[in-house]
């Protein structure tokens, strides 16, 4: 098909698109861009991409790039070759562009056309396998290699790689002489038998590029090149269609100032597939309504760029303007932008079981839910947040879920703590909840900890995760600092540099050195208090070689008693020998507690000292804790990972999806859903002093968190944006907890006194078939998923069929027994089991079913155990709607 | 194709490369094999395992079973690494195993024993996950089970759930072997330990006569005060509470479900026959289970994991191991179950050659032993070797992934195929592996 033709088919192909999404099928075009305004290319062959958009009369951009009609002032200086700008020789042209009558241009330079080209193995050979997933974990990036050849994964180790290409195996894998016959390219083409495939043809960029490099002589990473300082993406932040495509550009910034186009060598993904997709090749396609974001990646760099596809129905602007708050506007501007119709606010009776299970974890008792449907204050629901706090069921619940987020558990199955540490933890932490504490005291409070377990309880944070090791920076405990305060996953970062994010194996040994001077000290419970000092691994060993010598030479100065001279004089030998060697010990002690904090990173041996995740600048005073610099950099106001690691905990916990999800998944290659609702939870957070009280009561009297949870057509898909109230399963404990509240027959906590309530355990610990069914969170590591809100088969059998909820049904000595035997009016019966378990009055249509059930002759008790039953299995009472 | 086992340590040139490799493939051309014969003979012989099995028994050794001293002993090497026991004959011509398994000697013409099971992990939780899964993840368990696969790919149909684990799921410090991003509702069904005196599944038992009109009661009742389902639409958790409330609630009521598990219909005869052991009776149950149509039983035999005092337990185990699972394999031969069940059983390493100074054996994950049978699998086979102290694997390495894809392939499943996380992220089922054609030569 010849060019003019297939751009005519594309521009068809455009407009029909369009038309399907609903907009006007032939938009009327004012303005034409291309992009980048200017360009230079360094080398005869230097390729790069532009992007055309048109502007529609109603303020659309649509990517006409392979519509355009392409053009050089001068091809034989700078030619247009498959919708690229490509140097032949050195000069100035204009390049125009054309399309729908409008024009555009833009300016290449091109330069160094007669020097002779060598591709960098840094810069371009590597990223080529990178590319083409040579060196993916599924392949010869992992750890095992694959079928004996190893690359670093997604080459973070280049001087590696070369050795490993060039060097090993007697050289098998090039052959300098004829590059076509090279193993490496033969079976990248498939054409030797290849696991992974045909990765490229012998006639692409790739292969050619390859050559190039084996012909110039395979030369090695070149000393003082280049390195890429950031990435830039343009095409996106752009409001399109469903249906629509647009494709990206993907630009390097290197270090010596050139810009190159990257757009073939980088790797595209979606941070949501359902909503967009997006092509090997970054060209983008809009699946559905919603909004997302779509990454690059290029070495070590990570660009992001979101899209937003507005729904095709117009919604009544009115919906939206209601705000009862700072957070409203973020939320309804973006629902406005989208065009989902927000649901309507929910009822009295929602928002006050609403309310009570996501701030206490607890029913509201009949009395409750009458008081406050009869309240006829205006301000009523404005008021509750202050008499929730109030309530000694707060801190129970938050003190466990703070549990959750610090690990607080048994270290094994023995602990050095005796069975008492995680209980004094968990008060501990009742103490925090119940004063307030504010987020960022109470972070330091636990990441300085020093001191004994006994005075010092939240030192248990740090038995749990360093357990026996003696090297703390070894540890699970610095991904799981990263994780619970930062909202971070730098695990993959021990091994090799981090996939989706900027982090590098570096990265993560400087952030491990701020842990290198612990020591646990850890002492049997019936003996004495595990400590934790701040002192290096090499002053410890120094230290306990001395106590060990002073330990000696106890016994041998009282054997000095009644001995002769000559043994004598040999005892005393040995004592001086011994106190001398004591001494240098101590000497060496001293020296490495002034010594410059360290760690070895292990596979370049390389010591690196402490330094935070951005690579910010820290000085630690010679023998200060490294952890209280930590700490500081932590909990800075500007630290956006600590304040919103913790705020979007918060904001999922209430409205079901985190601004961000996963919550321990913060990065910038996967941005907040919301970025100015991000911002505003972040500036209330700080700027109220990390008050978590003050933000719960933002978002329990703001009008998103009153929604109703009944769906609509157009907004039952929403899933991010909180056009209605995500109902959501309750909690493992929560639910035990209100099973045995509206039965009235409490459960038994083996080693806790009858009448404990589920929220106060301190531990996962106890025994309890319910509470694992429904996903008690183990807290064995700090990831937010240990904690299960799924429905499971098991949970139906057990609701339905389980003896222990079916015998507090049954239970004499139960909430029903004691109505039935109270109260003769079955109306008042059944109000009550209503009011309870479901937080409201029957509605007619219920109480006449009940009546007419209770009047065919059957026993008035099994009708109202069944209605019981029924009402606990259903999902109104199940779900938190 | 250049075929390079795992561990090429032995006679390997300073460049990793064994000579005997280059040998091996060179050889064949002269004989007229070509390398494209040699490819097309395997996917046929991978062929023919294909889609035969309609359910799988999965036997899992948690702890690592010692391979030197149950079927792969090496009676010439030193004390120090050949261990306590002798080996016995079995009914398969130059096969012997250990002498603590008389009966499956008497099996071993029904069952394919592959010796060379390797890989490079001896971590229990990473390696357990590996091995379950067939792809190699974290410790806290990033792919599915393979029974999660199975579940999902099957659904969900009659009374019974697609996927039981006896009595549970795999666990050192915290549960192994999960579905992992599958999800909840692919999770294993605890069917829990058989051999309890009184056996019930959990919550499956009536708790007190519900007749039909008292059912139909709760199910109307049920339907009135529950409207939310119908409020709420496009969330997914409560169209599965619906699902699962509807499948409980036929498990409950349903005779099929209740008989399934009911241990007491088995002829006392037959329960001997497998063994009054948790393990035995757990064979016995997952029998009865895969005639009544679900698709994938997991039994977690855990306990191997002999770091000391190596003879006491085993003394102790593998009797148990050896009178129910031969009497599994010979019951489902007998009523001709076998040849539409595919059998495997392994741990998720082996054991060290030498043996420690606690008399026992540490975890090691390049040699372990590995057993199929059923769904077309040629029993009285032995494949892979081992070398002269089982410490290196001498001929046909099988990986993890390979006896996924092996799992995998019999039941129809591709294991090519694509599953999507739940950020919507598709994730290939497996890596890599290949179904192992032997088995079915």
């Amino acid at each position: 098909m010849s060019q003019a033709a297939a751009r005519t088919a594309a521009a068809l192909l455009l407009a029909f698109s369009l038309a399907l999404a609903g907009n006007d099928p032939t938009p009327r075009i004012v303005r034409l861009t291309a992009e980048p305004a200017s360009i230079d290319l360094q080398g005869a062959g230097a390729c790069h991409g532009l992007l055309v958009s048109a502007e529609t009369d109603d303020g659309r951009l649509l990517d006409v790039t392979r519509e355009a009609a392409i053009s050089s002032s001068n091809p034989k200086i700078v030619a247009v070759e498959a919708g690229l700008v490509k140097a032949l020789a050195d000069g100035d042209v204009e390049i125009s562009v054309a399309y729908s009558n409008q024009t555009a241009k833009l300016r290449v330079v091109a330069a160094e056309t007669a020097t002779a080209v060598v591709p960098s193995f840094r810069n371009e050979v590597v990223p080529v396998l990178t590319r083409y997933g040579c060196n993916q974990g599924g392949c010869h990036g992992k750890e095992a290699g694959q079928n004996g050849f190893k690359l670093s994964l997604r080459g973070f180790a280049p001087e590696e790689d070369y050795n490993r290409l060039i060097v090993e195996s007697l050289g098998r894998r090039m052959n300098h002489a004829s590059p076509d016959l090279s193993l490496v390219l033969a079976k990248a083409t498939n054409r030797i038998p290849h696991r992974g495939g045909a990765l490229f043809g012998p006639q692409t960029r790739a292969y050619d590029l390859l050559v190039q490099w084996i012909v110039a002589g395979t030369p090695n990473v070149k000393a003082g090149e280049a390195t890429l300082a950031s990435l830039e993406i343009l095409g996106g932040g752009r409001r399109i269609a469903a249906g629509q495509e647009q494709q990206l550009l993907v630009r390097g910034i290197f270090s010596d100032g050139a810009v190159r186009d990257l757009t073939w060598l980088a790797k595209f993904y979606s941070n949501d597939a359902s909503v967009l997709n997006v092509s090997d090749a970054g060209l983008v396609k809009a699946k559905r309504e919603g909004a997302s974001t779509i990454r690059a990646h290029f070495q070590d760099k990570v660009a992001v760029v979101g899209f937003t596809i507005p729904h095709a129905k117009a919604v009544d602007p009115a919906l939206y303007e209601k705000r009862q708050n700072v957070l409203d506007g973020p939320v309804f501007d973006k629902l406005a932008e989208l065009r989902i119709p927000p649901a309507p606010g929910c009822s009295d009776e929602e928002f006050f079981r609403r309310a009570y299970l996501d701030t206490l974890g607890t029913l509201p008792a009949p009395e409750e839910v009458t008081a406050f449907l009869g309240d006829p204050a205006a301000d009523k629901r404005a008021k509750l947040p202050d008499q929730l706090f109030a309530r000694p069921e707060f801190v129970d619940y938050w003190a466990q879920l703070l549990g959750d987020l610090l690990q607080n558990r048994k270290e094994r199955d023995h602990d050095v703590r005796g069975s008492k540490g995680v209980r004094n933890f968990h008060q501990w932490l009742r103490e925090q909840v119940a004063a307030n504490r504010p987020w960022d005291g109470l972070a330091r409070d636990v990441l300085t900890a020093t001191g004994d377990t006994a005075k010092s309880p939240q030192i248990g944070y740090f038995v749990v995760t360093i357990g026996e090791s003696r090297e703390a920076p070894k540890t699970d405990l610095v991904a799981a600092v990263a994780q619970s305060f930062l909202g971070t996953r730098i695990l993959c970062c021990k091994c090799h540099n981090h996939p989706d994010e900027k982090y590098t194996q570096d990265d993560y040994y400087h952030f491990a050195a701020f842990f290198s001077s612990i020591s646990l000290d850890r002492q049997k419970p019936e003996k004495a208090a595990t400590t934790l000092a701040v002192m290096s691994q090499r002053e410890q060993e120094e230290r306990k070689r001395a106590g060990d010598l002073e330990k000696q030479i106890q016994p041998l100065e009282i054997s000095l008693k009644d001995k002769s001279e000559d043994e004598t004089k040999k005892i005393q030998k040995q004592i001086d020998d011994k106190r001398k060697e004591m001494e240098s010990c101590r000497k060496r002690a001293d020296e490495a507690r002034k010594a410059p904090v360290k760690v070895s990173q292990p596979r370049t041996g390389v010591a690196l000292a402490p330094q935070p995740l951005d690579r910010s600048a820290t000085e630690i005073p010679a023998g200060e804790d490294p952890r209280k610099v930590l700490a500081a950099w932590m909990t800075s106001p500007t630290n956006e990972y600590f304040s919103g690691s913790l705020v979007n905990r918060l904001w999922k916990h209430f409205l079901g999806v985190g601004l961000v999800d996963p919550v321990d998944d913060l990065r910038s290659s996967n941005p907040p859903t919301n970025p100015a609702l991000w911002k505003t939870l972040n500036r209330e957070f700080v700027g109220s002093g990390f008050n978590l009280r003050h933000v719960m009561t933002l978002i329990l009297t703001s009008r998103v968190y009153q929604l109703g949870a009944a769906t609509q057509p157009e907004n039952e898909n929403d899933r991010r944006f909180y056009s209605h109230y995500y109902a959501k399963r309750i909690s493992a404990e929560v639910l035990l907890d209100a099973i045995s509240q509206v039965t009235g027959i409490p459960d038994a906590f083996a080693g806790y006194p009858v009448g404990m309530r589920a929220i106060q355990l301190p531990d996962p610990g106890v025994e309890s078939h319910f509470l694992k069914l429904f996903g008690q969170s183990d807290r064995v590591t700090a990831c937010a998923c240990e904690r299960n809100g799924e429905v499971t088969l098991p949970q139906l059998l057990h609701l339905q069929n389980g003896a222990s909820v079916v015998d507090k049904i049954k239970n004499p000595d139960g909430r029903l027994a004691k109505l039935l035997k109270e109260e003769a009016d079955n109306a008042k019966v059944v109000d009550q089991l209503f009011l309870s378990v479901m937080g409201r009055h029957p509605r007619e249509a219920e109480s006449k079913t009940v009546t007419r059930l209770l009047s065919d002759g059957s026993e008035r008790g099994e009708v109202l155990r069944d209605l019981f039953w029924a009402l606990l299995n259903s999902k109104e009472f199940v779900f938190n709607h | 194709m250049l075929d390079v086992p795992m561990s090429r340590k032995v006679h390997a040139h300073c460049d990793g490369m064994a000579r005997r490799d280059f040998l091996r493939i060179g050889a064949l051309t002269p004989l007229g094999f070509t390398l494209g014969n040699f490819l097309g003979a395997k996917s046929a012989a991978a062929a023919e395992g294909k889609g035969k099995a309609k359910r799988v028994i999965l036997v899992y050794l948690g702890g690592g079973l010692s391979h030197h001293d149950s079927f792969d002993l090496k009676p010439d090497a030193p004390s120090e690494i050949r261990g306590k026991y002798n080996s016995i004959k079995s009914n398969v011509t130059g096969l012997h195993v250990g002498e603590l398994l008389p009966m499956m000697a008497q099996t071993m013409d029904k069952v394919a024993l592959i010796r060379s099971g390797s890989h490079n992990n001896d971590h229990h939780e990473t390696a357990t996950n590996w091995v379950l899964s067939g792809r190699f993840g974290s410790a806290f368990g990033d792919y599915p089970a393979m029974g999660a696969v199975a579940a999902h790919e099957t659904g969900f149909h009659g009374a019974l759930p697609p996927y039981v684990s006896i009595p549970r799921n795999p666990s050192f410090t915290w549960e192994l072997g999960r579905s992992a991003y599958l999800g909840g509702k692919y999770e294993s069904f605890r069917a829990g330990d058989p051999n309890e005196a009184n056996y019930k599944v959990r919550d499956l038992g009536a708790l007190e006569p519900i007749d039909a009109k008292r059912a139909s009661r709760r199910s109307e009742l049920l339907s009135t005060v529950d409207s939310l389902g119908s409020q709420v639409k496009g969330d997914d958790q409560i169209g599965t509470y619906d699902e699962f409330h509807q499948r409980a609630a036929e498990m409950i009521l349903s005779p099929e479900a209740q008989s399934a598990f009911d241990m007491e219909k088995e002829k006392k005869e037959l329960r001997d026959r497998y063994g009054h052991s948790t393990f035995g009776q757990s064979c016995l149950l997952a029998r009865r289970l895969v005639e009544r149509g679900v698709k994938f039983v997991t039994i977690n035999s855990g306990g191997w994991d002999h770091h000391a005092k190596i003879w006491e337990g085993l003394e102790k185990k593998l009797p148990e191991f050896d009178r129910g699972f031969s009497a599994l394999i010979q019951d489902m031969a007998d009523t001709g179950l076998l040849s539409e069940t595919l059998v495997a059983c392994f741990g998720e390493f082996g054991r060290t050659p030498k043996i420690n100074k606690d008399n026992g054996r540490d975890h090691w994950g390049p040699v372990a032993s590995l057993l199929f049978a059923g769904a077309g699998v040629r029993g009285g086979q032995v494949i892979g070797e081992s070398d002269k102290n089982g410490e290196r694997v001498t001929d046909r390495p099988v990986k993890p992934s390979d006896v996924s894809a092996t799992i995998y392939n019999a039941m129809g499943i591709d294991h090519h195929g694509w599953l999507n996380s739940p950020d919507g992220r598709p994730i290939e089922i497996l890596a890599e592996g290949d179904p192992i054609p032997e088995l079915y030569v």
